[in-house]
């Protein structure tokens, strides 16, 4: 905790204080530097929302070891179920997994729920020296002679300096567009989450999820759950809660006039979903921008004075088999944060001096893991991807497994009745095959 | 109680009422030129209502800031859209 | 002219649930806030301050009300103190009243204190004139509006059924405010970073020279909270001794006792309107006509 007063020039201010903003605040505290951190909310977390299955374990604990002992955490993941699903059917790949690493420390991954986790980072930081300040939110960047110079508060004498802004504000980021690294955004890149926090008691929760102690679940659904609209749905196990949502693309929504909140209800009611969230109660409701396009959305990473990450930048991986978006801001965080800290040192803050951005990125595997998936998101959002292989699976499975007297089918002739059936041509197939193995094997 | 109606979800959320609107809709625009009225569906507040003349009518206090009525508006000016005074707002508690 | 407020942190009553089964306020749900009330009074006392007055923050509660304190210093308070003891139970307006007291004498007795009349949670509006009561000053509560001149308060006061009452009294004096909502102004960003992590003394029991029998008043003793309850029906029992079908006759008829009276019968229309104009006369229906 570091005491500071608004006339000083900080060596680095953090605006947003998300998982990118308070990592980014921690590391540069932690080499010296004098960090702000700016929050808009009444605390850290007070405006975010996510699924939240965080899968960056790992990069946390190099930062802070055993960092889940101390943080609030609910569930690690230990077991993903990824359902394809018609209005009636759902067919799903049922992942366990008791691999090292997967339920020993570090963990692949844990359920959060962002207004407890993001609190309890942006504490990290604090105790590592950054100035948080919450309840301030930042309206500009101050320039001078073209370089970004620091930022403005919207209060009363907000201007305050710095030697490098980090831009961390999330997927709206009015910082990154103001200075002109990113575009406005248009409806088809941008998904609409609502999500709701289900109360459900503990033993019930480990009961029907067959889970013991601090085991979790994490379900992702693709296909009609979100009726025609392109997206998806997911449902976590908290420690005595259910967090779970629908995800929609916003241009979707809107050719298709669907309101998200009764896709969400519609989730609910589905025959798959229905018994695992039967008895729940309604605790916290909330909605959320998801940026989907991912690389082909990258702003210009940085310019003289500023740096972007996390959503602002686009780093959110979210691409059907992929909801991630925390551990892309962390690792982008730290990248920028690795920048500054050498911009510091040389005391040179230009664009040339910060472009070193890019190859802590690439370090890092968060530009080479956007440009491996850069095909992913135009994929996932096809309408053949969307709707119509999904309830294709669905209904095949459910004529495979349909007993009732008639002679029974091989797999090959269905799957011929099936292309008929959905007038699937084998080109096409051939053709979605391929898209498939670019977006998510090479 | 799983199924809930939009009142009953919205009951759940926390909101800190700024004394001014953070976003101000044109209804002038609304009603002159857009046919869609995207905002109406998109909102997951749910706080834009259509009215009889093709206008629309706003409130502000329930907003949970997401950013996707003016994505989804097409008029240019329509919504006028920025974030509420630092500490206002929303505040989750547990999403 | 020295001002003292004091704030009270209060539940957000849009995030108190209460759990249906055990009667418990869902702890880990509830958000903390300045008391709207207190919030007024905090910025009429800002607005108050002359030149060379000061204005102080106080209130009595555990570590989370530090929050509000600096939400006051970075709105501009020059001072502010916060009272709390492990020793301290439940918090009751009378113990609130004799801490509050306490530390004014202990930093300095102001001029005038201001506090807001009720607060959302629970809301008795009796800490301002239990607090005079323990400075030994004038109280006004309910106060609607005021004006300081020439070391006195002119107050207008809010009584029951829409009445309006003036008072005035001679400062030093505690008003209870129960104004419109008046939000606090917006810190400068300066000023917010500061109080961000400004010391806010603390002050226990013995930095007060008070000790736990001070804090005893066998005068009032909470004994039970309950929730409201309808109030209790007189039910109607029929005669024990009649039959069965007298019984049931009683009961339809809801234990009323069947209507005795006089028919006016006979006479002419005059004489039996006048019959019914005594008859409701004697009953109190109508006013005895002055002789003229
Ligand atoms: C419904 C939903 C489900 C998701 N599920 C998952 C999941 O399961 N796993 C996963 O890894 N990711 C998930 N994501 C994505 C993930 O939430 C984001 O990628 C991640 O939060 C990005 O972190 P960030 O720090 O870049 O931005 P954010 O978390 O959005 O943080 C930005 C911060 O900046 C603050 N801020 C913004 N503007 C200003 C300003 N002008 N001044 C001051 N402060 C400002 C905000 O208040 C906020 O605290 C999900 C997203 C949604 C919407
Ligand atoms: S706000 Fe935009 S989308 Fe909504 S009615 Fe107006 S112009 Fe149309
Ligand atoms: S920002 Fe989101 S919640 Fe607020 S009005 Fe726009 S769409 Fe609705």
């Amino acid at each position: 905790m570091s005491v500071a007063t608004a006339s000083e020039v900080f060596d680095v201010i953090v605006v947003g204080a998300g998982p990118a903003g308070s990592t980014a605040a921690l590391l540069c505290a932690r080499a010296g530097l004098k960090v702000l951190l700016l929050e808009r909310g009444e605390y850290p977390g007070a405006k975010n929302v996510s699924g939240a299955a965080f899968y960056g374990s790992a990069i946390l604990n190099e930062l802070i070891p055993n960092w889940w002992e101390q943080a609030p955490v609910e569930r690690y993941i230990c077991r993903r179920d990824i359902a394809f699903m018609s209005s009636t059917t759902s067919v799903a790949l049922d992942f366990h997994c008791a691999a090292e690493g997967y339920t020993t420390p570090p963990y692949n991954g844990f359920i959060v729920l962002r207004p407890r986790f993001d609190r309890w980072l942006a504490a990290q930081a604090e105790a590592a020296g950054a100035f948080l300040l919450t309840s301030a939110v930042v309206d500009d960047v101050l320039r001078e002679n073209g370089r970004v110079v620091g930022v403005r508060v919207r209060r009363e004498q907000g201007e305050i300096r710095g030697k490098v802004v980090i831009a961390c504000d999330g997927v709206n980021s009015f910082l990154a567009k103001k200075v002109g690294l990113q575009r406005e955004f248009h409806a088809h890149e941008l998904s609409l989450g609502v999500k709701e926090v289900l109360g459900l008691d503990p033993a019930i929760i480990e009961d029907r999820f067959r889970l013991s102690g601090d085991e979790g679940i994490a379900y992702e659904y693709l296909g009609a759950i979100t009726e025609d609209v392109h997206g998806g749905a997911f449902l976590y196990t908290n420690r005595d809660s259910l967090s779970l949502g629908v995800i929609g693309q916003v241009s979707s929504l809107v050719e298709r006039r669907k309101r998200p909140y009764e896709l969400l209800e519609r989730f609910k009611a589905h025959p798959a979903v229905a018994p695992l969230v039967r008895g729940a109660k309604l605790r916290e409701y909330s909605a959320h921008l998801i940026p989907e396009s991912g690389w082909t959305m990258k702003p210009t990473l940085y310019t003289d004075g500023m740096l972007v990450a996390g959503d602002a930048a686009g780093f959110c991986l979210a691409a059907g088999l992929y909801l991630e978006g925390m551990n892309y801001a962390m690792q982008s965080g730290l990248a920028a944060a690795e920048t500054a800290i050498d911009a510091c040192r040389r005391e040179r803050y230009s664009a040339r001096a910060l472009s070193g951005y890019r190859k802590h990125l690439k370090q890092r595997n968060v530009s080479t893991d956007f440009r491996a998936y850069r095909h992913a998101p135009a994929f996932v959002n096809s309408a053949r991807l969307q709707n119509l292989y999904p309830e294709v699976v669905a209904s095949g499975m459910e004529q495979l497994f349909r007993v009732d007297g008639s002679a029974k089918r091989k797999i090959l002739p269905l799957a011929r009745q099936l292309m008929r059936q959905y007038q699937l041509k084998p080109g096409e197939l051939l053709r979605d095959g391929y898209q498939v193995v670019r977006a998510y094997l090479w | 109680m799983v199924m809930t109606t939009h009142e009953e979800k919205m009951r759940t959320v926390r909101f800190r009422v700024a004394a001014t609107p953070h976003i101000v809709v044109n209804s002038d625009i609304c009603r002159a030129s857009c046919s869609i009225h995207a905002c109406v569906y998109v909102c997951p507040a749910n706080l834009f209502v259509p009215l009889d003349d093709g206008g629309i009518l706003f409130n502000y206090e329930q907003c949970f800031e997401c950013g996707t009525c003016y994505i989804a508006c097409n008029q240019e000016g329509a919504i006028r859209w920025s974030y509420p005074d630092g500490g206002y707002g929303v505040t989750f508690r547990e999403s | 002219m020295h001002i003292a407020v004091c704030l009270k942190h209060v539940p957000d009553p849009s995030t108190v649930e209460v759990d249906p089964l055990t009667g418990l306020l869902a702890e880990d749900r509830v958000l903390y806030m300045l008391n709207p009330a207190d919030e007024s009074a905090l910025e009429l006392a800002l607005r108050l301050r002359p030149a060379n007055g000061t204005v102080t923050a106080l209130s009595v509660g555990p570590i989370e009300a530090d929050a509000l304190l600096r939400e006051a210093l970075a709105a501009g308070v020059e001072r502010a103190a916060r009272v709390w003891d492990a020793e301290l139970g439940p918090l009751k307006p009378a113990l609130t009243s004799i801490l509050l007291a306490a530390t004014l004498r202990v930093i300095g007795l102001p001029d005038l204190v201001l506090c807001g009349g009720h607060s959302a949670d629970r809301g008795s509006g009796t800490v301002p004139a239990l607090l005079a009561e323990q400075l030994d000053w004038p109280a006004v509560t309910d106060v609607t509006r005021f004006e300081i001149t020439e070391g006195r308060a002119l107050a207008q006061r809010r009584l029951a059924r829409g009445a309006r009452a003036e008072s005035e009294v001679q400062l030093p004096a505690v008003l209870g405010l129960d104004t419109e909502r008046i939000r606090l102004r917006q810190a400068s960003l300066p000023k917010l970073m500061q109080a961000q992590h400004a010391p806010i003394p603390l002050y226990s029991l013995e930095a007060l020279d008070l000790s736990p029998q001070d804090l005893h008043f066998p005068a009032m003793t909470l004994h039970e909270v309950m929730p409201p309850r309808p109030r209790a029906r007189i039910m109607f029992a029929p005669d024990a001794t009649a039959s069965a079908q007298e019984r049931v006759a009683q009961i339809l008829s809801a234990g009323i006792a069947g209507k005795s009276g006089q028919k006016v019968e006979g006479g002419t229309p005059e004489q039996q309107a006048d019959a019914i104009i005594d008859f409701l006369r004697q009953h109190g229906f109508l006013e005895q006509r002055i002789a003229s």
